[in-house]
């Protein structure tokens, strides 16, 4: 029994203690920070001084406004996530047949994930620019429908946002998908042709429930990098433009710590956001592991 | 029978209608990118949409690597990112074998953790890791961005080892045992090959985190000769003046490895991607 | 274990390798942290590579980062005993500098007749001590206009909105939009809208300096105009950031634009013919449409060892001396800090210059105490949403009083 404890530690050990170094012990930090006053004028000498700080963030106004910047990141996360996994099962079944140039489209198609966020961002940006962005141009000049203001309404610059980050997200659903569907067994197929299912109904009672198992980890950790994807709305509304109506909750956290000096504060709703994280990907496990019985 | 042959040709024809779109849709920003690079000056502004740039030049590229520090960037980014994913191959390889293989007590909230390590708003964790690495003297090291990096990639490449490792039947380390091999060879000489998907995917990944990263390598690099590309890249953009043209075409360079690893490895990338649920 | 053994050798090489980059905060190594732009940077570098000529032992470093990153970066790195030696940029920040104990005070550290050389507008104090010397001043707005469409730039606003009209009917309108706009500036962020609250007779503070002052009639007013002179009289572009106006200068679709300093010399070379003319005055008030300016220049990190003052203290001296200031005058048109330059030919034979002296002499300094990054943030959404349209001027004017009194207390708290 000595011998396997020593394997067990030979593999894991490592691991744990770069992640402990690296993530365990500033989480730690940020929970007392949480629970400080360190601010531009304590940044010297910060105090601990309790739950002030999480009082803050639920009954005091701030601005932009907590609820607002909530419900916001709801929203974020749901339609990006939606169109990430639709589009990428969509384009996944598309490609998960004998066609023509195959692998052209599906390494042309996985583009998106390969360029770095930050440059990403910054083009898109340049591509929603009201004088001289192409959409504009295409939509102006192409298509004679008036040019849109993508950047200087709230709405349209959320929606930018999220029209980035759907273009960016979904390679790597797709990419899942047609992983999980290629170990799906032929013969499954073969059987239900001969019963003379057609496509749409091969699909839906074949791919779809089989693909669900490997489908679900990787929607929580979408989920979860999409509620916490700084750079996207960070870089496209160039923090938080117009008037900080575009934030998410990590975005309002970025700009509470780093221009604000509100450390503490900044702390604080790291704490909320994780908390929200935690109970939402143990929830979404459950239920799909409870639904997964019943298949 | 006919009738079913036209169904057939309309499906295929539909399929690479969409497929097109898409794949418009794809690569339409970085068709943007090139352009940018490709125009004379600091026109990044231009209000008509040409494939090629009417007064297309190379100068950006050619200012890039006379003018700059372009060509030690590239090292520097070139350097931290094999150590990274070396790092981060050994480390997920070994760790994900631990959680398929061994069943122990804090196995499961072990996973978990490894899941809730992505929940936590990544820049606030920047301000006591920067204090720890001042405390180490690992500020404006390569060792600092490369331990961080190595961790910030870790939890998912666990994760896809993990997945991947419990595809793999253990009757098959079962037989190498029989044959008189340790633990450990069994490991090294019939998983680890079997498992390439899954190494692909990691290096990949860790890969990319060092290649791509930003903000923590702005607080730990503050050298310009220790610069990784994405600072280099950034410093061509000023408060009120951006090198546009110099940007564009440094961002395509930056853009061609990780694009061309990505090409190469399309294929394993489908394959090795398995997540693996919780319960496994 | 023959699988393993490359990754580990790689691994340890890694590590071999890592020696190299580690450096201690050794006495021959000075370090410059700066939000320059490019063309600034050149000059810098130049100097710098002048100086390590006479100073072979010695490695002087100078760092671009952002104006935010270098902010908040600097706070962070210097409160945790790190940072450069010296750190350069506009006024603005020594504030929060001086509040959070990153940098140290300097009267004591130059003898009186070094700094009586200096024009007083050199000179950041804060709380009474000297924080930083400037190399230059200004960093003000001023209307820069292109001689192809306008001869005489206009004095008042009145004349300016007669101008735009003229400019419109003059070069027509093509699919919505005008073929050249009269006048373009940034509307995303609130300094450039100070000279209109100036001009309407407002100010970001009261009297003591530190209350904001932003719900009042002359703020209203000041909105109203800008709104009116985007939405009524259509002679500004629809959308503009800074970008955008810049392009639009410069491809010459806009006739004139609000732009500081910086900005001047870039034109210059792009072979823009060019006036710069001190912003219009507002016939109600009477008043002249007064950006705020401020001086650029060098703080010290408290950090610095007591041993290495001297070098960096020579360094500064250096880089504020007369031909080196008098370089960044041939090349970027600033307005020195040394008063024996202003009689120098070089600044009065320069009608842009002259000029851009006559703008700051109109102008106000800017603020450094810390609230005034609070009323900066507190003025962006409303200013933001008056030119998109979302908000009236006086809701606008109310909320950003309000958030400018609350984030100053959530600074404090």
């Amino acid at each position: 029994m000595e011998k396997r404890r020593l394997l067990i530690t030979f593999f894991l050990a490592p691991s744990f203690v770069v992640l402990a170094g690296v993530v365990l012990y500033p989480f730690l930090y940020n929970v007392v920070l949480s629970f400080g006053n360190m601010n531009l004028t304590t940044i010297r000498h910060w105090d601990l001084i309790g739950f002030r700080q999480y009082v803050k963030i639920f009954t005091e106004p701030s601005q932009p406004d907590f609820y607002t910047v909530f419900w916001k990141t709801i929203v974020w996360t749901v339609v990006n996530v939606f169109f990430h996994v639709v589009l990428g099962v969509f384009l996944a079944l598309l490609l998960n047949q004998k066609l023509r140039g195959k692998s052209i489209y599906r390494t042309i198609l996985i583009l998106p994930w390969a360029i770095p966020q930050y440059i990403v961002a910054l083009t898109w940006r340049g591509m929603f620019n009201y004088e001289y962005g192409s959409l504009n141009i295409m939509i102006n000049k192409y298509l004679g429908l008036p040019a849109v203001e993508w950047l200087k309404s709230p709405t349209e610059a959320f929606l930018a946002c999220i029209l980035t980050n759907v273009w960016l997200g979904f390679p790597f659903m797709m990419v899942i998908a047609l992983g999980a569907m290629q170990s799906i067994p032929h013969e499954l197929y073969e059987a239900a042709a001969i019963d003379g299912a057609r496509w749409w109904h091969r699909i839906r009672m074949i791919t779809l429930p089989l693909i669900r198992p490997i489908m679900v980890p990787a929607i929580t950790l979408g989920t979860i990098w999409t509620f916490n994807n700084l750079n996207i709305v960070w870089l496209v509304s160039n923090a938080g433009e117009p008037a900080d109506n575009t934030h998410i909750l990590v975005s309002f956290v970025y700009k509470a710590a780093f221009n604000f000096y509100g450390y503490s504060y900044a702390a604080a709703l790291s704490m909320v956001i994780f908390v929200i994280l935690l109970l939402f990907s143990l929830a979404f496990l459950r239920t799909t592991r409870a639904t997964e019985a019943a298949f | 029978m006919d009738q079913q042959r036209l169904t057939r040709i309309l499906a295929t024809a539909t399929t690479h209608i969409l497929l097109v779109l898409f794949a418009v849709f794809a690569v339409f920003p970085i068709w943007q990118i090139v352009n940018i690079s490709l125009r004379p000056g600091d026109q990044l502004l231009s209000s008509t949409l040409e494939l090629i740039p009417s007064n297309a030049t190379l100068e950006n590229y050619e200012r890039l690597f006379t003018e700059t520090e372009f060509l030690r960037w590239i090292g520097n980014s070139v350097f931290v990112a094999f150590a990274v994913t070396a790092t981060g191959v050994v480390l997920a390889s070994t760790a994900g074998y631990g959680f398929s293989r061994f069943r122990f007590t804090g196995r499961n909230f072990g996973l978990l953790t490894l899941l809730t390590t992505q929940m936590f708003p990544a820049t606030m964790l920047l301000l006591p890791m920067y204090i720890m690495l001042i405390t180490l003297g690992l500020i404006n090291t390569f060792l600092g961005v490369i331990i961080v990096y190595s961790a910030t990639a870790l939890p998912f490449c666990i994760w896809t080892m993990k997945g991947y490792y419990d595809t793999i039947p253990v009757s098959l380390e079962e037989a190498a045992r029989i044959d008189g091999c340790g633990r450990f060879q069994a490991f090294s000489r019939i998983i680890l090959p079997l498992a390439a998907p899954a190494l692909v995917i990691t290096a990949l990944f860790s890969f990319m985190t060092a290649w791509s990263e930003y903000i923590v390598a702005a607080q730990i690099l503050q050298d310009s000769q220790l610069w990784t590309l994405p600072l280099g890249l950034k410093s061509f953009e000023a408060s009120m003046s951006t090198q546009w043209g110099l940007y564009g075409s440094a961002s395509l360079i930056v853009m061609v490895p990780v694009v061309l690893l990505f090409l190469a490895l399309s294929r394993w990338l489908v394959s090795g991607l398995t997540l693996g649920s919780v319960k496994g | 274990m023959a699988t393993l053994l490359p990754y580990a050798g790689l691994f340890l090489t890694g590590f071999l390798f890592l020696g190299c980059g580690i450096r201690d905060n050794n006495s021959s190594r000075i370090v410059i942290w700066h939000q320059m732009r490019p063309d600034e940077r050149e000059i810098l570098q130049r100097q710098l590579s002048r100086y390590a000529l006479q100073h072979p032992s010695l490695e002087i470093v100078d760092i671009y980062k952002e104006t935010e990153e270098l902010r908040s970066g600097y706070v962070i790195a210097s409160v945790s005993g790190q940072g450069p030696d010296l750190v350069y940029g506009p006024s603005d920040p020594v504030g929060v500098y001086a509040v959070t104990e990153t940098i140290r005070p300097l009267e004591h550290l130059f003898p009186g007749t070094f700094l009586g050389e200096f024009d007083s507008s050199a000179f950041t104090f804060f709380r009474g001590h000297l924080y930083q010397i400037a190399d230059k001043v200004g960093n003000h707005l001023a209307l820069v206009y292109n001689r192809k469409y306008v001869q005489k730039p206009p004095e008042t606003d009145e004349e300016l909105l007669a101008l735009g009209r003229q400019l419109l009917t003059r070069y027509g309108v093509k699919a919505g939009k005008p073929s050249v706009y009269p006048l373009t500036w940034n509307y995303t962020e609130p300094f450039f809208f100070i000279p209109f609250l100036t001009g309407f007779g407002g100010w970001v503070f009261r009297e003591d300096g530190v209350t904001p002052n932003l719900d009042t009639p002359a703020m209203v007013e000041a909105l109203n105009f800008i709104r009116d002179v985007r939405g009524k009289h259509k002679i500004v572009p629809g959308e503009a950031d800074y970008e955008i106006a810049d392009a639009l200068f410069k491809d010459e679709r806009a006739a004139m634009i609000i732009n500081g300093d910086w900005s001047w010399a870039g034109y210059l070379q792009r072979g823009l013919d060019i006036g710069v003319a001190p912003l219009p005055k507002i016939s109600r008030t009477g008043m002249w449409c007064a950006p705020m300016t401020s001086p650029k220049g060098y703080s010290m990190n408290i950090n610095v060892p007591e041993s290495k003052v001297p070098l960096i203290l020579d360094l500064m001296r250096f880089l504020l001396s007369e031909e080196n200031q008098l370089e960044s005058v041939r090349i970027l048109m600033t307005v020195p800090t040394r008063t024996s330059l202003y009689s120098h030919p070089d600044v009065t034979s320069n009608d842009i210059l002259k000029n851009s002296l006559l703008q700051i002499h109109r102008g106000k300094p800017m603020p450094v105490v810390p609230e005034m990054r609070a009323v900066w943030d507190a003025m962006r959404p409303g200013y933001q949403a008056v030119m998109g349209g979302a908000l009236s001027p006086e809701e606008a004017a109310r909320q950003m009083q309000e958030l400018a009194l609350r984030k100053i207390r959530d600074m404090k708290e």
